[in-house]
């Protein structure tokens, strides 16, 4: 067993010692910190595998054989061990990476390091009031030493600001140690501890000054300007040093301090980290500088960490593995970024676009962005899950907004930032990477794996889930280095042995889902086979959302289906932002499906508060909550599904990403939404708000979504923007079914989930196959390649038929049964806005097939080929599942439909047999009826019978070239003037442009603005005045006083 | 079934007889409208044949040729899918594939084959026709929609013989008279529907060779004279059967479907032109509003 | 009241804290700041000895006659408050040095002592 004590004496020891050696002895110097930083790691660990193992007790060491207060105490207990293995860590880390420094400078740099994470491991330790203030000084001594001796005289200016607060702060904290020692007779805490009850006035000053003094430190809204400035110019490593160890040790301090306090002093310490967490995010948006990005980073997430510490007498113990949750990441991904921004020149973000040259660098510092974010399988998102569980079970809504909130804010800046990382024009292209500097941070990503990992176990909910299909993304991203055709293969085949094992398993409308998610799976996968070489990164991305959709479906626990939908998130955002220009539309669907996630998580947690269940079946509930719960959650899934109003980063983020990634986002992905709708409906039912059914306003929404969808679709110039804004109107379509609430409704909406599915899938397809050989998506700039790719013609015309809902395709289907439930369900107004939509798809359907691939050809595309047998090969799958649905509408219909009688017995379709056999069965409804094979064999029957008619009747039929039609006996002149194809509905925008005003986008740029401002107005309290900072603290001091103090 | 195949047969020879002639009717009165002779009434006929005769012809590309025949599909379709008399064999064509909405939706089972193969032939007077129909057409299904719906309400019905079925018994069980607000509704669609003035900006028939059928000759255009003769008799019996009682005698059905083809022509003749955007707004202002009421009218005072 | 001298020490130890306190505040001058801050520092540590001054008692020493073990917490003033301060002053001591070392590296930079200088860092 090595004494704590042995730090204390190596550290003060090597410290002096190394102060003394010259620049001759540098190796010598820089070789023995390194062991000594060793040596507390060391001691750390053997404390940990000791504590672990049992072989020690957690035990008190005293100085000198004496009992306090006459002595010096430290305890070491597996909390303490733990803290301090990650500081001696990173200590260890800051010693390799500060080498060159150590090496090239005469300047005592090791020593003070030495010294200084000394001062870091007592302060963890020491249980002794007086102590702390010691080390506490000891500590901000070196921190400004070592700032000091950077070479930059911003850094200069920061460290006196820096050294400034330390010495008000200190002053406040050796007030309060005395004033205890006065009122109580002792410094040891325990002592202490035993009289907390009989606290007289002067000891709750006491413990508020000393509180209040570690909170400061921890840099709170809005004391904490001279901070900001350290981040920012000192050097990353000090970075890393500062916003790692010293906030994980002040964290760990204030947990130790904080027992003493009141509840009032607790409620103060939440508010504080509340607000900060909420403020820092906010001004964190207007930030440019990367380093000081993180440094309003590091302030929030310690905000966090605040906040959950000051929720121990609500929540319980368990905050305090919560807290931990949050400050590890924090403290893994932070000390990782500040070591990661050494290896960038430059101090704007762009400049960290070089990061992407190489592609474990770019993993790693995506780890970290993802990590900070709480995506799983980080620590942070079990910690995010706990917290809101919590806060929710003990009804503090008001923190739970403001933590959401600032967490939303963070993301924005974060994702922002990762995005300019990844796709941005690089400034400078080609400087290496030095891997010495990257080691660091490569640890620490693994280590950020490996805790949430062991996160899970820590996870009050029970955790049911099954993890296979993330394995295949471990296995993809192991075997990135493989070609894609081989990748692609892997994939298809593990999709397909997944789905043969599981799929059998699957009932109900898990099936129903399962089957469009798997059978998406394959359909894209073979697309992929036209792609040429490696794809890096491709593959486990897609790997990954597939995963996350594959367990959402499987989903049976409130935390699974929010696991699974974070997952899906994650990879759909990857794929998304892989296209070329799709940064900011890649930023937009990060957001709302971020926001939206918030919610989700929000209502679940208050579903699970109301009830006490943790499955799905939490949400069944009768309460005065439910309203609101309904509310959160439907409108995080219609964040999803791109409901309109929330449906602006559809359009961009679809039409932008790359040709095979188009129907994985569209066809598939948007069923993700579609599917929780049908969770929470399924189980919560109608709602309402004072007396006003929440269904029936869905239902405007609904349709509002798509007549607009519509609308705009229909002038869109850009084909792929075109389906994009078709599926925002389909969707609505879908949520217009939910929302009736009856069998047809959902009958609808299923079935037009599941030809969605099948449309868009096609349809992207054919628009990639046709982007594949034009490298063009404006479609008036085509024309005639009917006569160049008939293969994809008559997928598009397929499609469109189908679409359009005009018989004897299976759209009709959807048109049929909508009519059907409006008359039952009364939605008259909404019946006829429906019929009216579904005129207008009829303009960009046309549009979709008249503009590419009629009309005239234009010279530049003369020679293009048919797309790619691998691209053609899906479209004529679905085409072959579509005609089979046509002809015998009961395949699918009358089986949706049995699912349905479950969930409502009254109201479905009739099946009556015909006269007909091959199953040809009669639909009946309420009110009319349909049958789907007698519709097509009439039509072919005529059609056939004319084409006879016509191939008879025709003499010397021949084919005639490009330009022979009429026009005034003259030709025209060019394929471009005679096309007719730019602004084709002209008139349609005249007469009914005002509903095509883009309002949401006009909302949602007002509000994003705004949001800015607020943020810009926020920071200018940072005047960069030393003394103005000083001012803060001693505002922000005074305001917590009244506060606990009254005098208010 | 054999027996069903062959009564279609006869009955849709017999509507395009009458859809040519009634065709030929039309073009005189317009004539003396236009103090001219006219054409003969059987004007439709010589037509045909001479287009027929047309030693020549030519296609651009295969939706060309395809287009005429799924105009023509679209048509005969739409007549076949309805009861034409009620309770008569001849009549009742296939009418138990599907109710009333198949029937809306499959008009445009024509149209959208007609848009394809005219665009195909590259002429820009038969894409800006297109555009204009299409836009035209959505505006147009508003007031028609709301009709429908009020009849289904008011009949508590989608299948064609029962809405006729409950009309029977005297004029005064029509839906003209019993539900006179989406008769009007219906009978204001229509006119956007017939392709006549103020809302044949589509066609343009007399100045310009514009529209979907510009490149379309010969054989083509037996096909979309056709057309233009069964596809406007069938939705004359579709108004016939949801607004005016139906038809028990198939000289009962002539006569009305003539009597309701002439409102198109009797308005067409008296009124100019309307631009797209013209009519786009003028179908979501009163027949919507008169659309509106009907429903209104059904929900709160016929149920 | 009776002004003792443990009051008065305990009224000088506020007013030099005070004293501190708004030159730091107001002083833009970086060497008067830090001055300032040793104010108030000593203030600090006068209010900290005179709170632990107990009137009418001897010093902490067992002599064994009128201080022994048994009676030294109820006639002997408390040691331990002096020597926090003791330790208060060295710290403050190395803080102060710290401090100046930085007014001279700012002072090389720009060539002048103003505060309102060095705010380039800022929002």
């Amino acid at each position: 067993m090595v004494s704590p004590f042995y730090i204390l004496i190596v550290g003060l020891g090597l410290g002096f010692l190394l102060g003394m050696t010259g620049k001759k002895q540098a190796a010598l110097t820089n070789m023995l910190t390194l062991f000594a930083m060793a040596f507390f790691t060391g001691v750390s660990l053997h404390w940990i595998q000791g504590l672990y193992t049992g072989a020690f007790q957690p035990s008190m060491v005293f100085s000198a054989g004496f009992k306090p207060p006459f002595s010096i105490s430290l305890f070491l207990g597996m909390h303490e061990a733990v803290i301090s293995l990650m500081i001696n860590v990173l200590g260890l880390i800051s010693v390799w990476y500060f080498r060159e420094f150590l090496l090239r400078d005469s300047k005592p740099l090791g020593a003070v390091l030495l010294v200084m994470f000394m001062g870091l491991n007592m302060l963890v330790f020491t249980r002794d009031l007086f102590n702390i203030f010691v080390f506490l000084e000891i500590t901000a001594i070196s921190m400004s030493g070592i700032i000091l001796m950077n070479d930059n005289h911003h850094a200069h200016a920061a460290g006196f600001k820096y050294l400034l607060a330390s010495s008000l702060i200190s002053a406040f904290y050796l007030l309060g140690a005395v004033l205890i020692y006065f009122s109580t007779g002792s410094l040891y805490l325990d002592d202490i501890l035993t009289m907390k009850s009989a606290f007289a006035p002067m000891a709750l000053i006491a413990v508020f000054l000393m509180v209040i003094a570690i909170v400061i430190e921890l840099k709170p809204f809005p004391a904490n300007g001279w901070a900001l400035d350290v981040y920012e110019a000192a050097h990353p490593g000090i970075g890393a040093i500062v916003s790692g160890a010293v906030t994980t040790t002040m964290l760990f301090l204030l947990n130790k301090i904080l027992v003493l306090g009141s509840d009032k002093i607790y409620l103060l310490t939440a508010s504080v980290g509340a607000l900060t967490f909420l403020f820092s995010n906010w001004m964190g948006l207007q930030q440019k500088n990367p380093n000081r990005l993180l440094g309003y980073s590091s302030i929030g997430q310690v905000g966090l960490v605040l906040a959950i510490l000051g929720m121990k007498p609500v929540l319980g113990d368990g905050v305090e593995m919560i807290g931990f949750g949050v400050l590890l990441t924090h403290f893994l991904a932070k000390a990782g970024l500040f070591w990661l921004s050494g290896t960038v020149k430059g101090s704007s973000l762009e400049s960290w676009a070089i990061l992407r040259n190489n592609p474990v660098i770019l993993t790693i510092f995506g780890i970290f962005v993802f990590a900070l974010s709480a995506f799983p399988p980080f620590p942070s998102f079990y910690a995010k899950w706990e917290l809101i569980i919590g806060l929710s079970g003990t009804g503090n809504y008001l923190l739970i907004a403001l933590i959401l909130l600032g967490s939303l804010f963070e993301v924005i800046y974060l994702f922002r930032w990762f995005g300019i990382v990844v796709k941005a024009e690089s400034e400078e292209s080609d400087s290496g990477i030095e891997w010495g500097k990257a080691a660091g941070p490569a640890l620490f990503a693994l280590a950020l794996l490996a805790g949430g990992y062991f996160a899970r176990n820590y996870l009050s909910a029970p955790d049911m889930m099954n993890f296979i299909p993330l394995v295949a993304v471990v296995v993809l991203w192991v075997l990135d280095f493989m070609p894609a055709w081989a990748k692609n293969t892997l994939l298809l085949a593990m999709v397909g042995i997944y789905s043969w094992f599981y799929l059998p398993q699957y009932s109900d409308y898990q099936l129903i889902f399962g089957i469009i998610f798997m059978a998406g799976a394959v359909l894209t996968l073979l697309y992929g086979y036209s792609e040429k070489g490696k794809r890096p990164g491709f593959y486990p991305l897609t790997a990954m959302m597939f995963a996350g959709l594959i367990m959402l479906v499987e989903a049976t626990t409130l935390f699974g289906f929010f696991f699974a939908w974070e997952v899906m998130t994650a990879g759909s955002y990857f794929l998304i932002l892989r296209g070329k220009k799709s940064q900011p539309h890649a930023l937009s669907y990060m957001l709302f499906s971020f926001g939206g996630a918030l919610l989700i998580l929000a209502g679940f947690a208050m579903a699970h508060a109301v009830t006490g269940l943790w499955t799905l079946d939490a949400l069944v509930m009768d309460s005065p909550l439910s309203p609101v719960i309904f509310i959160m959650l439907t409108l995080g899934f219609l964040t999803k599904t791109a409901a309109i109003g929330l449906h602006i980063w559809l359009p961009g983020a679809h039409s932008e990403a790359e040709a095979d990634v188009s129907p994985m986002v569209s066809g598939i992905l948007l069923k993700a939404g579609v599917y929780g709708l049908i969770v929470l409906f399924m189980r919560m039912g109608t709602q309402y708000i004072g007396g006003v059914d929440l269904m029936v306003i869905l239902s405007w929404v609904g349709i509002l979504s798509a007549l607009i969808g519509n609308l705009m679709a229909a002038m869109q110039e850009d084909m792929k923007r075109l389906l994009a804004y078709s599926s925002v109107g389909q969707l609505g379509y879908i949520l217009f079914g939910l929302s009736m609430m009856s069998n047809l409704g959902w009958l609808l909406a299923i079935s037009g989930a599941i030809m969605h599915f099948l449309y868009k899938t096609m349809l992207f397809q054919a628009v990639g196959g046709v982007y594949s050989r034009t490298h063009d998506r404006m479609m008036y700039r085509m024309g005639g390649l009917i006569f160049r790719m008939p293969m994809t013609f008559i997928v598009v015309l397929i499609g469109i038929i189908a679409l359009s809902g005009v018989p004897p395709l299976s759209g009709f289907a959807g048109k049929w049964l909508s009519f059907n439930a409006v008359l039952q369900k009364e939605y008259y107004l909404q019946g006829a806005l429906a019929v009216l939509a579904g005129a207008v798809a009829f303009l960009y359907l046309f549009r979709l097939i008249h503009a590419p691939f009629l009309g005239q050809l234009k010279d530049n595309l003369r020679k293009v080929k048919e797309a790619s047998l691998w691209i053609l090969l899906p479209q004529y799958l679905v085409i072959a599942v579509i005609m089979a649905v046509s002809t015998v509408p009961g395949l699918l219909l009358e089986r949706i439909g049995k699912l349905l009688a479950k969930t409502f017995p009254d109201g479905g379709l009739l099946w009556v047999d015909s006269k007909i056999p091959f199953g040809a069965r009669t639909a009946i409804s309420e009110y009319g009826y349909w049958n789907g094979t007698y519709v097509m064999l009439v039509t072919i029957g005529i059609f056939g019978i004319l084409l006879i008619v016509q191939l008879l009747m025709q003499r010397n039929n021949k084919k005639v070239g490009q330009f022979n039609i009429v026009y005034s006996g003259e030709r025209p002149s060019t394929p471009e003037t005679t096309h007719h194809a730019y602004n084709f509905y002209a008139h349609y925008s005249k007469a009914l442009g005002f509903l095509m005003v883009p309002l949401a986008e006009r909302f949602w740029t007002w509000i994003s603005e705004r949001v800015h401002d607020i943020a810009h107005q926020l920071r200018q309290l940072y005047n960069g005045n030393g003394q103005v900072y000083l001012m803060h603290i001693m505002f922000f001091f005074l305001v917590c006083y009244f506060l606990i103090n009254g005098g208010f | 079934m054999g027996e069903k195949i062959v009564y279609a047969i006869i009955a849709v020879f017999i509507m395009l007889n009458y859809g040519f002639l009634v065709n030929g009717v039309i073009r005189r009165i317009y004539a003396r409208v236009g103090r001219r002779i006219g054409v003969p009434i059987y004007q439709m006929y010589i037509d045909l044949f001479k287009s027929w005769g047309l030693r020549t012809n030519i296609r651009h590309g295969t939706m060309f040729y395809l287009g005429p025949i799924f105009r023509l599909t679209g048509g005969i379709g739409l007549f076949l899918f309805m009861p034409a008399v009620y309770g008569l064999a001849l009549f009742t064509n296939f009418s138990f594939s599907g109710d009333l909405l198949l029937l809306l939706s499959f008009q445009f089972f024509g149209t959208l084959g007609m848009a394809l193969g005219a665009s195909e032939s590259g002429h820009p007077n038969s894409a800006i026709g297109v555009t204009r129909g299409l836009a035209q057409m959505t505006a147009v299904e508003v007031p028609f929609i709301l009709a429908i719906m009020a009849v289904a309400i008011q009949y508590d019905s989608l299948s064609l013989t029962e809405i006729i079925a409950q009309q029977q018994g005297g004029f005064l069980n029509w839906t003209l008279f019993t539900n006179p607000l989406a008769t009007a509704a219906a009978l204001l669609a229509m006119l956007g529907a017939m392709m006549r003035a103020p809302f044949d900006v589509v066609l343009a028939p007399q100045e310009i060779p514009i529209g979907p059928p510009t490149e379309y000759h010969s054989n083509y255009m037996v096909f979309l004279q056709s057309n233009r003769a069964i596809f406007p008799l069938a939705k004359s019996i579709l108004f016939m059967n949801l607004f005016f009682g139906g038809a028990t005698t198939i000289v009962m059905m002539l006569v009305k479907t003539f009597i309701l083809l002439m409102w198109p022509v009797l308005v067409g003749v008296s009124f100019p032109r309307f631009r797209v955007e013209q009519s786009i707004r003028w179908f979501l202002r009163v027949p919507m509003i008169i659309g509106l009421l009907g429903i209104a009218y059904v929900h709160f005072f016929l149920k | 009241m009776n002004l003792t001298i443990d009051k008065i020490a305990l009224l000088l130890g506020m007013s030099l804290m005070l004293i501190g306190l708004w030159g730091g505040f107001t002083q833009k001058n970086l060497l008067k700041i830090i001055l300032s801050f040793s104010i108030f520092d000593t203030g600090l540590n006068i209010l900290i000895v005179a709170l632990g001054y107990l009137p009418g008692r001897t010093a902490p020493i067992i002599d064994g006659s009128a201080v022994t073990p048994e009676n030294l917490a109820l006639v002997a003033i408390d040691p331990v408050p002096q020597a926090l301060v003791l330790t208060a002053i060295v710290i403050g001591f190395g803080t102060t040095a710290l401090l100046l070392a930085y007014a001279l590296k700012l002072n090389q930079h720009k060539k002048s002592l103003d505060i309102n200088q060095f705010t380039d860092l800022k929002w």
